[in-house]
């Protein structure tokens, strides 16, 4: 399998590549030896995504720190707080980062169905932990925070999908290869999500299991009846149940986040409207990095979910912008990277990747801007969380060592 | 097939991505666009709303002063003991209320409750002076306690005479808004703009680090500087309360000082009043213990509603009365003005007269027999001055009336000022005239009388009565003077003159004597006037007696109006009660207003003298030269030569006045009882005075041609030790004068 690929990659690409070809050339001289090497440096990464999660991360630590200090100094007596914990993490996942860069995706071939298992296992554990706010959504890891499964469920079910498309690839246009082992494994995960319950990790593993069957090759007529049943099922739900009570009073908030008519919906919409006033607030250029006013207090959490309501009022809409122009960019050249991959599982598994932090992003940002109903999306990069921060890094980590044998130029 | 990615598999993804990028990143940097770019403005208006916090910092009230920039009421600096629950802990939260319940006197448990609230700012106190501020900030520094307790600058009103100009100056509330007097009217100016500090608070009340702090300065209230001067104000309160007292009066007293030629009130008193440092309490003592007796209920808070309402009212410019004869010099003006009558027409009095089917009694009921028009108007003659007004007639009258300002409000720069009720020309039938014309039947204002009075004497001229002369800013700049210049004139000067001629024989000789001053030229006119509606209500009458003058008759400067409602003292005429008080005050108050004594001869003939300088010399000699100016000796000790004199040299002692001689030091030792003076004819008087060895000046009625003066004050109170020769100053006044 390995060898294969190098010849597909050997090709060289320009001139200015002269270093990128000896390196993927190198191997190719002692290929049997490679086979037991875990870790297979056959080029280099891809600048230009290293550049753009750095620079992501490192203004998502900058605007952490400023959107949380108010709120660390009133709760915890801290203003370093937040930042201190989340810098750590920072440090730790950019290490893992690299060092998973190093690592041959293709081993991960091994792992899919395994960390599969644990996903599913810790989703079912959690079903077992006290609710916080109401949900059962966290896994107390003790000394390192905090951890959600449904991060490692996106994952695994992306690694998952990836591997049984590469697999299965020309029986995709089947039902039993292409389709059912797919419904399986999206309808157990979500399953147990309802159960949290947990919308938007599953609303965000749908669209994910949706981007990846229809890149893999699965039937339209599939999808067709996934959006009708999907329809049907939601409606049915929303009409019919209590189950979604929950989310209907979000909708509700939604709809008019500045109603006066109850208390429970003023309460209900306070985050949103603290937000609202937060992006108002920063017009077009901002009140300037550190002069939020929102934070102190009046947005609840500013560190986690809506850190992006202070980055729009430090920093304005042109601050704004140019954060999610980075966001687009890590996402467009992600995807690019995966598309020159040189097989399709790295391929899959790149792209499941990136369009996850793409996907996030818009949702997250959906949120805060009253977009969509209020629901806990964190933004990558900037929200406050130790564990997903490194494994959204470790996540980066297997895109770059994608990109390590893409066909990318990568400078 | 190649292992890496198929063109469909590009397709596919491409169309991912561009869903992804169009609607999903183009959605979000949509929405924010509206949100900053459109409806920022609104938003951040709406999160300011509640960033923000207001405090208001208080404006310092504006001083009032006196003419001579005396403060008459002024704003001090106080502090608002203010409880900030956000920033006590349930540490410090036992101590902080323990603590403050001690220092502010309060309950405990109600500052343990309040500091509970889920606020920032409770206002525990106000109105804390500077001592229990400071004890507040030892209470803090001792516990160490940082946050919690906050300490406002704040304003309380004080009136450093106490009750004094009480009626004039009103009073504030607790929120220093002007309730009544100067303070009520000019209120708008004195207030000042409240500053603002404008802070950023976070979402539990506190104050937030970042930097926005506005402050809006406080805008000090403008300083009133009156026309009341505090000496005259004194004397007139002083003496009017002493006529109260002597007079039993029962519906309390006013008196007005005013500046003929400029309207500027000089003094203006009402007695019943009240300290505007404590205006909610009941000042007539008598009348607050009746009250403190009731039992608890409405009787008893209606009670003390009307004895405060009561004690508030300015009679000055509140209440209404009938003016009597003093309303005489109005109606007799009008008559030489329109050349009905002179000096030297010639009336009848029978002691009635008879209008239409009526008849109007004089009240002399036996009549004045022949007189002329001085003469009648010097009598208070009623019949003549109802022949005036039938002279007049009707609309000739009421043109005066009218004029003399005697149908509108004087305008005065103070609240709460009554209206007069009178008949209008149409009105008026034959009956109506003549009563109105001594001065019954119609009402007006204490404040309407003088400005009529001092038209008659200033040259005709119409003022404009007033209390504030200038209102001065916070940065000493002027932003108003009163206007002094007359409204119109209502008489010639050359009437004027003659009037005041006549009032000033009225002062000197007639009914109005107990207002004369030696040297001081005084003209005047007593009134007493009936209550009749008093009369009709409860079938007594009551009066009100007052006097009416001003001088010098031959340039006058100052007008005084003295009114006395309902006294009950040995008389009720206003030449008896309103004329000594009158009388009193302007000897006081003329002097310090720096107008200059003119004595005529007859008045030279009984001045006091100076008593020579004999120290020093032998007896012989001393006694010469005393008895050379008509002065008496009286040698106490042995010596060679005069050690001591009383009254020394210098002062002032009466004709034939006793000077005693000390010829050795046991002068010192010597002294005499003031005997009685009061009660006594002018020579009875004398003579007790001689025989406790002691000297009197005398003033008032016994200084004219006088009938039968009554002494009815002394300067030193009987019983007293003083050393031999002391002089005592003796008032007389005609006890029997009526009107």
């Amino acid at each position: 399998m390995t060898k294969t690929k190098e010849k597909q990659h050997a090709a060289p690409r320009g001139s200015r590549k002269a270093e990128a070809d000896r390196d993927t050339k190198e191997p190719a001289t002692s290929g049997i030896r490679k086979k037991f090497r875990i870790f297979s440096v056959r080029s280099g990464m891809d600048m230009p995504f290293l550049f753009l999660i750095l620079t992501l991360l490192v203004i998502g630590l900058v605007m952490l720190f400023s959107a949380s200090y108010a709120n660390a100094y009133y709760r915890h007596g801290s203003s370093y707080f937040f930042i201190s914990r989340q810098a750590f993490f920072a440090v730790l996942g950019v290490a893992a980062m690299i060092f998973i860069s190093y690592f041959d995706y293709h081993h991960l071939h091994k792992f899919a169905i395994p960390i599969l298992l644990v996903s599913f296992m810790a989703l079912a554990l959690v079903l077992f932990t006290p609710r916080i706010n109401g949900v059962h959504r966290w896994i107390d890891l003790g000394p390192l925070g905090q951890f959600q499964p449904s991060e490692v469920a996106k994952f695994g079910m992306i690694l998952v999908f990836s591997h049984l498309i590469s697999l299965n690839f020309k029986r995709m246009d089947t039902f039993r290869y292409g389709v059912l082992p797919y419904i399986l494994i999206l309808g157990a995960t979500v399953g147990l999500l309802v159960l949290e319950p947990h919308i938007s990790a599953t609303v965000i593993m749908v669209i994910l299991a949706g981007v990846m069957l229809f890149i893999g090759g699965v039937r339209l007529r599939w999808f067709g009846l996934a959006f009708g049943g999907a329809g049907a099922a939601v409606a049915y739900l929303v009409l019919f149940t209590q189950k979604f009570s929950y989310a209907n009073d979000r909708i509700v908030a939604w709809l008019d986040p500045f109603s006066t008519a109850s208390k429970a919906i003023m309460e209900d919409t306070w985050q949103t409207r603290q937000s609202l006033y937060a992006i108002g607030s920063g017009g077009l250029l901002g009140l300037g990095l550190g002069q939020s006013r929102q934070k102190y207090l009046y947005l609840p959490e500013p560190q986690n979910d809506f850190i992006f309501a202070i980055v729009c009022e430090e920093l304005g809409f042109i601050g704004a912008l140019i954060i999610i122009i980075l966001f687009a960019m890590l996402v467009w050249r992600g995807i690019s990277i995966s598309l020159k991959a040189k097989d399709k599982f790295g391929m899959l598994l790149g792209i499941g990747l990136v369009v996850q932090v793409g996907l996030q992003v818009v949702l997250n940002i959906a949120v805060v801007t009253n977009t969509i109903p209020n629901t806990g999306i964190s933004l990558p990069f900037f929200s406050y969380g130790g564990t997903s921060l490194v494994i959204l890094l470790a996540e980066m980590g297997i895109v770059l060592s994608i990109s390590r044998t893409s066909a990318i130029e990568k400078t | 097939m190649a292992k890496g990615t198929t063109i469909r598999m590009w397709r596919r993804t491409i169309f991912v991505l561009v869903v992804l990028i169009a609607v999903g990143f183009g959605a979000i940097i949509f929405s924010l666009a509206r949100l900053q770019l459109v409806e920022g403005e609104s938003l951040q208006t709406r999160a300011v709303d509640q960033q923000l916090k207001d405090t208001s910092i208080s404006a310092q009230r504006g001083t009032i002063y006196d003419c001579n920039m005396k403060p008459l009421a002024q704003s001090a600096t106080v502090w608002k003991v203010v409880l900030e629950p956000a920033f006590i802990t349930d540490k410090n939260r036992e101590k902080i209320a323990d603590g403050l319940s001690k220092i502010l006197g309060m309950d405990k448990n109600e500052i343990m409750e309040r500091s509970k609230k889920k606020t920032y700012y409770d206002e525990l106190k106000r109105k804390v002076e500077t001592d229990v501020k400071d004890e507040v900030l030892k209470f803090k520094s001792d516990n160490e306690i940082g946050s919690g307790i906050r300490l406002i600058e704040d304003y309380k009103r004080y009136y450093p005479y106490g009750a004094f100009a009480a009626s004039v100056l009103g009073f504030t509330g607790t929120d220093s808004q002007g309730l009544y007097g100067i303070e009520k009217q000019y209120d708008s100016y004195l207030t000042g703009v409240p500053g603002k500090l404008v802070t950023a608070k976070n979402a539990i009340g506190t104050d937030m680090p970042f930097q926005y702090e506005q402050k809006v300065e406080a805008q000090n209230g403008s300083s009133l500087v009156l026309t009341i001067d505090e000496v005259v104000q004194h004397f007139l309160e002083k003496n009017l309360q002493e006529g109260v007292i002597t007079n039993k009066v029962g519906n309390r007293a006013c008196g007005i000082v005013m500046n003929v030629k400029t309207g500027a009130i000089l003094g203006m008193a009402v007695k019943g009043d009240f300290d505007p440092n404590n205006p909610f309490t009941v000042a007539d003592q008598t009348e607050a213990a009746q009250i403190a007796a009731m039992p608890e209920g409405t009787a008893k808070n209606d009670a003390l509603k009307a004895a405060r309402e009561k004690q508030w009212r300015n009679k000055a410019v509140s209440d209404t009365y009938y003016p009597g004869s003093v309303f005489k010099m109005v109606t007799g003006s009008s008559a030489m003005e329109e050349g009905v009558v002179n000096e030297n027409s010639t009336f009848f009095c029978s002691g009635s007269i008879k209008v239409s089917d009526r008849t109007i009694h004089c009240w002399r009921s036996y009549g004045h027999g022949s007189e002329n028009f001085v003469q009648g108007l010097c009598n208070s003659c009623n019949p003549v001055f109802v022949q005036l007004g039938e002279r007049l007639g009707p609309d000739n009258f009421f043109k005066y009336f009218t004029a003399f300002g005697l149908t509108a409000k004087t305008g005065i720069d103070l609240p709460g000022e009554s209206r007069s009720i009178f008949y209008t020309a149409a009105q008026l039938n034959p009956v109506e005239l003549a009563t109105e014309s001594f001065g019954q039947n119609f009402s007006i204002t204490p404040i309407q009388m003088i400005t009529a009075a001092a038209a008659v004497a200033n040259g005709g001229y119409l003022v404009q009565p007033h209390v504030v002369s200038q209102i001065v800013d916070a940065d000493g700049n002027i932003v108003k003077t009163a206007d002094t210049t007359p409204k119109r004139q209502v008489i010639s000067t050359d009437i004027s003159q003659r009037m005041c001629k006549i009032l000033q024989t009225n002062a000197t000789i007639g009914t109005a004597k107990n207002g004369y001053l030696p040297g001081y030229r005084v003209g005047g006119k007593t009134g007493t006037s009936q209550k009749m509606d008093v009369f009709q209500k409860t079938g007594t009458m009551q009066y009100i007696a007052s006097y009416c003058g001003f001088a010098p008759a031959d340039d006058p400067q100052v007008a005084m109006l003295v009114f006395y409602d309902e006294p009950h003292g040995d008389s009720y005429y206003g030449a008896a009660v309103a004329g000594p008080v009158f009388s009193r005050t302007m000897e006081e108050i003329l002097p310090y207003l720096g107008v200059e004594r003119k004595y005529t001869d007859t008045e030279l003939a009984k001045l006091d003298v100076t008593a020579p300088d004999v120290v020093g010399k032998t007896v012989a000699q001393a006694k010469a030269d005393l008895v050379k100016i008509k002065l008496t000796p009286k040698v106490y000790g042995s010596g060679e030569k005069v050690v001591s004199q009383v009254p020394e040299p210098g002062k002032t002692i009466p004709q034939n006045g006793t000077v005693v001689l000390f010829m050795d030091d046991s002068g010192a030792s010597k002294t005499a009882t003031v005997p009685k003076l009061v009660g006594l004819s002018l020579s009875a008087a004398n003579k007790r005075a001689a025989d406790a060895g002691i000297n009197i000046s005398i003033s008032g009625a016994a200084l004219t041609n006088g009938n039968n003066p009554i002494s009815n004050s002394q300067s030193i109170a009987e019983g007293t030790k003083v050393a031999p020769g002391t002089v005592v100053t003796v008032g007389f006044i005609e006890p029997n004068q009526v009107e």
